[in-house]
């Protein structure tokens, strides 16, 4: 097959968004539902909770059966639907820098504007739960804390420490770090019940503990599907089809069904050899997120070289580090909770600082050829230290990466002209790479 | 006796000569060039001969703008904001929104009856709310400044900005111009994401009635206009909003001449 | 008989020089001696000067450090000082750092032990994770842990041993420096036409650049000399500074500031005064007793969350303690805490009725203009009466 000239580019057919499947109606039926809870819940002054994905301690709040909001979601939700500019203006006009994160503005203007939201009603928070996992949490909650005088639980979870640090069971640091993070869910616990007027119920917390168990799993069987080729779901597409759902579903049983259904969607694409990018000719690895406000533009300048992304650490920080396995010990259910807290948060904030080695692994498990770094002005957290993790990877382990930033949700850092020249000229020394090898 | 202000701006240098019972009496402009007290001096001069005064007359010269200091002949220096926001209320006593669009900075004032500053915000960051956005698009079209506004008048579909930088904005105007664009279009979106910055920032010291709008691109009538229509009023424009800066400086001289008001400064 | 601009003189030879001239000779006085670089914001130093080490203070230099190699390693839209301490180092400027401790308060300062450690083998670059859950039960035990964890790092880099003995001298060494310094402040406070802005910043900031017992001598100095000055009191707005707990302001700018305003507090080089009162010597566990104090004796800051200290409230208290009378709200460019302070603090002070101006700084700026322009414009609007 001869390999097509840049003119004769042009022609390659564009799946729609997000591609057409039972996952993604299953997908829009449950973030609907989702949405409609929060509705309810604000209409008729029930107690909702603010929380995040990386720790959103869903096993603890789901025992009081308290809906859960997401505004990383919800500020998501209106930069892909083309809106982010007006709530961010908004909340700029408040007063919010334009150089804080885009997710925090969206959100506070969509509050600003009463709760007015794409898809539907926002409500307003009666408990928040921030964890340290990204520092923009903790202030995020301070503005919500002003606004509606709502109790915020900062939920601290001591990471990743420098060079040389390992996350090891019976160490010291893993004894100290563990009591801490013990000590807080019993706090949370506590004040949950004060928020809700409800009592935790232990069992009911364990079977939430079990069904994240199994979403974890599941999640993993999914991800490595990927690894066949050509990959049958694309990591920057539809990944947040499928975060979307481990986290607002993380601890129930429709969390898991979501994920047996994308499982028996992907493997069968596998077993037919159907690839999300028809003619797959590039693998690569997405260090960061999309660019929601220019979602279907940012992916398009990848499918034009018939690129896929088959993985991305997206989908592990994402969901909490859930890709790296949560084992609750249902028998120790609150100790082992702060157990795996520290085991999977050392491991997705070790991956986002430290995260060479595990790219490495990606990179060979998934066949990768090449890793997009995309840095977001927002986000300090993904993209502080990309440039130079990319220049490791390149000079030591002989991994070629691409390194572009834009913004999550504000179209006004979006320069695609810009991009363009980057991205074609990441593939053509890629091309160029491969017909070196081919030739020794 | 007679009181001075002189505004020294990066491009022109304005005087106002003006008595106890606040009229204004002489006007001068001349352009500011490279040395600073020598257009002071000029402008001050051409105000006295309006005037038909003398140099001895007057009492107390306050000096303002960007080179107020380099004003030797000056008694005292007060900012161009405080001296634009009581020119504003001198001009329109109604004021209480001042927004002031230059060639290279943006201010936002909110005011007192009287004239005194209760807030105000500048941009910082660019010039993308200022009139070099308007140059440089002058420059990507090859339209002479002054007939941008009427240009921008008749654009009936305005382009969507998106670029928050003076610097891609030539990029960005040549961009759409190739997509098909009209050039009044064009133009007009370039009016209207500098008007929507400007009004941005205006919202951050909040707008009450009366807004005034002053600085060069207030000569601008499509931005009149645009400006009106993003605060939900009619705002305040007139030719003598040049004299502004001088006026308040004049006051503030006059302040000065009858109650001692200006505090003496010294640094350590 | 010294004089007050003597010793600032020799506090800002200090203060300026990037390649740390005061931690050099120290080196050449103890060739085996380690160096443990942190940020100003907050590090219980008494760790480090317990086992033998020099712990210095890394900030970030105007135009007397070019930026060249740093920004290939770190995206954009990222502070000045995560650049200038990459900087520091990648340069050469600075090549006497054994360890680096990095805070938790925010992720740019997270990212670069990471980026630190990869580019720096012989720097043990560590995070120590101070509490963000401070009013937790369970916070002390864990800053406890935390503490000997990082006194581990620091005993396996000096090659020796910390004894409880040491650490009570060096807590007592260092409850003198806070002592001292807060003399500086009441100065400042009370009769701040003895103190420029800039000559008190100068005399405090220069702890983070020299040993601390010779930090110790010349602050008494220059009280000693404070008290031999004769100057009027001015007609200058009584303000409060806040924004300077991280990345500090550039000179000039306190400057320009101290023109038109005496700032009678602030939160400049915080992590300095973060303790706010002596860390008691004879504790039996003098590290519970640094973790007890930094928890429940301190100051406050956009980067820690303690609601038994909601910043709004500590900054007004901080207004009517120091009688100020208006406040600059001022944030590091690109320091997303400091920034997203700035707009709980403006409408708590305009809910008070206390005048405040926001503005943002950055370590490299060199012209002023503008900056001057608004701190004029604001003291106008409080001085000036009209007729």
């Amino acid at each position: 097959m001869t390999t097509p000239t840049k003119h004769e580019r042009r022609i390659v057919i564009r799946p729609p968004l997000p591609l057409a499947g039972t996952t993604r109606d299953e997908n829009r039926k449950l973030i609907r539902e989702w949405w409609d809870e929060l509705n309810a819940a604000g209409e008729e002054g029930r107690p909702v909770a603010n929380v995040f994905v990386m720790g959103s301690m869903a096993e603890i709040l789901r025992t009081f059966d308290m809906p859960i909001a997401f505004p990383e979601m919800t500020s998501l939700q209106t930069a892909v639907r083309g809106r982010s500019l007006e709530y961010i203006t908004t909340a700029e006009d408040a007063g919010y820098s334009p150089d804080i994160c885009g997710y925090v503005k969206a959100d506070i203007g969509v509050h600003l504007q009463g709760g007015d939201h794409p898809m539907g009603h926002l409500p307003e928070p009666s408990l928040v739960v921030a964890t340290n996992l990204c520092n923009t949490y903790i202030k995020w909650a301070e503005i919500w804390e002003r606004m509606y005088s709502c109790p915020v639980f900062v939920f601290d979870i001591p990471g990743w420490r420098g060079s040389g640090f390992e996350t090891k069971r019976g160490s010291g640091t893993f004894r100290d770090d563990v009591r801490y993070v013990e000590a807080q869910v019993r706090e949370l616990i506590a004040l949950t019940e004060e928020v809700t007027g409800k009592r935790f119920d232990i069992d009911r917390f364990r079977e939430n503990l079990a069904s994240v168990n199994e979403l974890s799993r599941l999640f993993r069987e999914v991800l490595e599907l990927n690894q066949h080729r050509p990959a049958p779901f694309n990591a920057l597409t539809e990944g947040i089809n499928l975060m979307g759902i481990v986290n607002a579903y993380r601890g129930s049983p429709k969390g898991t069904r979501f994920l047996e259904i994308a499982k028996a969607e992907f493997t069968e694409r596998a077993e037919r050899g159907v690839g999300a990018v028809p003619d797959e000719r590039f693998r690569l690895l997405l260090v960061g997120t999309a660019c929601y406000s220019n979602f279907r533009d940012f992916a398009g300048l990848f499918e034009d070289w018939q690129g896929v992304f088959p993985h991305s650490d997206y989908m592990s920080f994402a969901g909490g580090a859930l890709d790296r396995g949560v084992h609750y010990d249902l028998d120790r259910p609150i100790e082992s909770m702060a157990e795996q807290m520290v085991l999977t948060t050392q491991e997705a904030m070790g991956g986002m600082f430290w995260g060479q080695d595990w790219l490495t692994e990606v990179v060979r498990e998934w066949s990768i050829d090449g890793i997009v770094f995309h840095g977001v002005k927002s986000c300090r957290t993904v993209s502080t230290g990309l440039p130079d993790e990319r220049e490791w990877l390149l000079r030591r382990r002989d991994i070629p990466g691409l390194f572009i930033q834009s913004d999550l949700v504000d179209p006004r850092l979006w320069s695609a002209a810009q991009l363009k020249n980057r991205i074609d000229a990441f593939f053509e020394s890629l091309e160029s790479r491969r017909a070196a090898g081919a030739r020794r | 006796m007679l009181v001075a202000g002189v505004d020294v701006g990066s491009t022109q240098t304005k005087a106002v000569i003006m008595n106890e019972d606040r009229q204004v009496l002489g006007k001068g402009l001349v352009p500011t060039g490279a040395r600073l007290n020598e257009a002071g001096q000029a402008a001050f001069e051409q105000a006295l001969e309006g005037a038909g005064a003398s140099e001895s007359q007057v009492g107390f010269v306050v000096g303002t703008g960007y080179g107020r200091y380099r004003v030797e002949f000056g008694d005292a220096q007060v900012t161009e904001i405080s001296c634009h926001a009581r020119g504003a209320v001198f001009l329109f006593p109604g004021t209480r929104t001042v927004l002031d669009i230059g060639g290279q900075d943006t201010k936002a004032i909110k005011v007192g009856a009287d004239g005194e500053v209760i807030d105000f915000n500048m941009n910082d960051k660019c010039a993308a709310g200022t009139g070099r956005f308007l140059g440089a698009a002058s420059e990507a079209l090859e339209v002479p400044l002054p007939e941008l506004g009427a240009l921008a008048l008749s654009g009936k579909n305005p382009v969507k900005m998106t670029t928050t930088c003076t610097v891609f904005a030539e990029s960005e105007i040549l961009g759409w111009l190739a997509k098909g664009r009209r050039v009044e279009d064009v133009v007009a979106g370039v009016h209207r994401a500098i008007a929507s910055r400007s009004v941005s920032l205006l919202r951050r010291v909040g707008i009450e009635p009366e807004v005034t709008f002053t600085g060069g691109v207030s000569n601008n009538e499509a931005m009149v206009e645009l400006i009106s229509e993003l605060v939900g009023m009619p705002v305040n424009v007139s030719s003598e909003t040049h004299h502004c800066g001088a006026l308040g400086a004049a006051l503030f001289a006059l302040d000065q001449v009858l109650t001692g008001a200006i505090p003496e400064r010294q640094t350590v | 008989m010294e004089t007050v601009e003597s010793i600032v003189e020799e506090a800002r030879a200090l203060v300026e020089d990037p390649s740390y001239p005061a931690a050099r000779r120290w080196l050449e006085e103890h060739p085996d001696g380690k160096v443990l670089g942190h940020f100003q914001v907050y590090f219980p130093e008494e760790l480090a000067h317990a086992a033998g080490m020099l712990p210095l203070k890394i900030a970030g230099f105007d135009t007397a450090l070019q930026i060249r190699k740093a920004d290939a390693h770190l995206a954009a839209f990222v502070c000045s000082i995560a650049r200038s301490a990459l900087e520091l180092v990648m340069s050469g400027t600075l090549d006497i750092l054994n360890m680096f401790v990095f805070p938790p308060i925010c992720d740019v300062a997270r990212h670069s032990c990471a980026v630190w450690a990869r580019n720096f083998e012989d720097i043990d670059s560590q995070i120590m994770y101070l509490p963000h859950n401070a009013a937790s039960p369970a916070a002390v035990p864990y800053l406890t842990g935390e503490y000997r964890r990082i006194l581990r790092e620091i005993e396996e880099v000096a090659s020796t041993r910390v004894t409880d003995e040491a650490l009570r001298a060096s807590i007592e060494l260092f409850n003198e420096n806070r002592r001292l310094i807060r003399e500086l402040y009441r100065i400042k406070r009370e009769t701040p036409w003895l103190l420029s802005a800039v000559e008190a910043y100068l005399l405090t900031r220069a702890a983070g650049a020299m040993p601390r017992e010779r930090h110790n001598e010349l602050v008494r100095r220059a009280l000693a000399a404070v008290e031999h000055r004769d100057a009027k009191p001015q007609d200058k707005v009584r303000v409060v500074f806040s924004g300077g707990f991280c990345e500090q302001p550039p000179l000039d700018l306190i400057a320009v500031i101290q023109d038109a305003c005496y700032i009678v507090d602030d939160d400049f080089m915080v992590g300095l005064r973060w303790l706010t009162d002596d860390v008691p010597v004879d504790a039996e566990d003098p590290i519970e007793a640094l973790a007890d104090a930094y928890l429940h004796r301190s100051d406050y800051s956009p980067v820690q969350h303690d609601p038994r200290k909601p910043k709004e409230e500590m900054l007004l208290r901080k207004v009517r303690e120091a009688g100020a009378e208006a406040v600059i709200v001022a944030a590091a460019k690109m320091c997303e805490p400091g920034l997203e302070e700035q707009v709980g603090y403006s409408q708590a002070l305009y809910e008070a009725g206390i005048p405040h101006l926001v503005m943002e700084f950055e370590e490299k700026t060199t012209t002023f203009e503008q900056t001057r322009m608004e701190v004029e414009t604001f003291a106008e609007s409080l001085l000036f009466e009209f007729a």
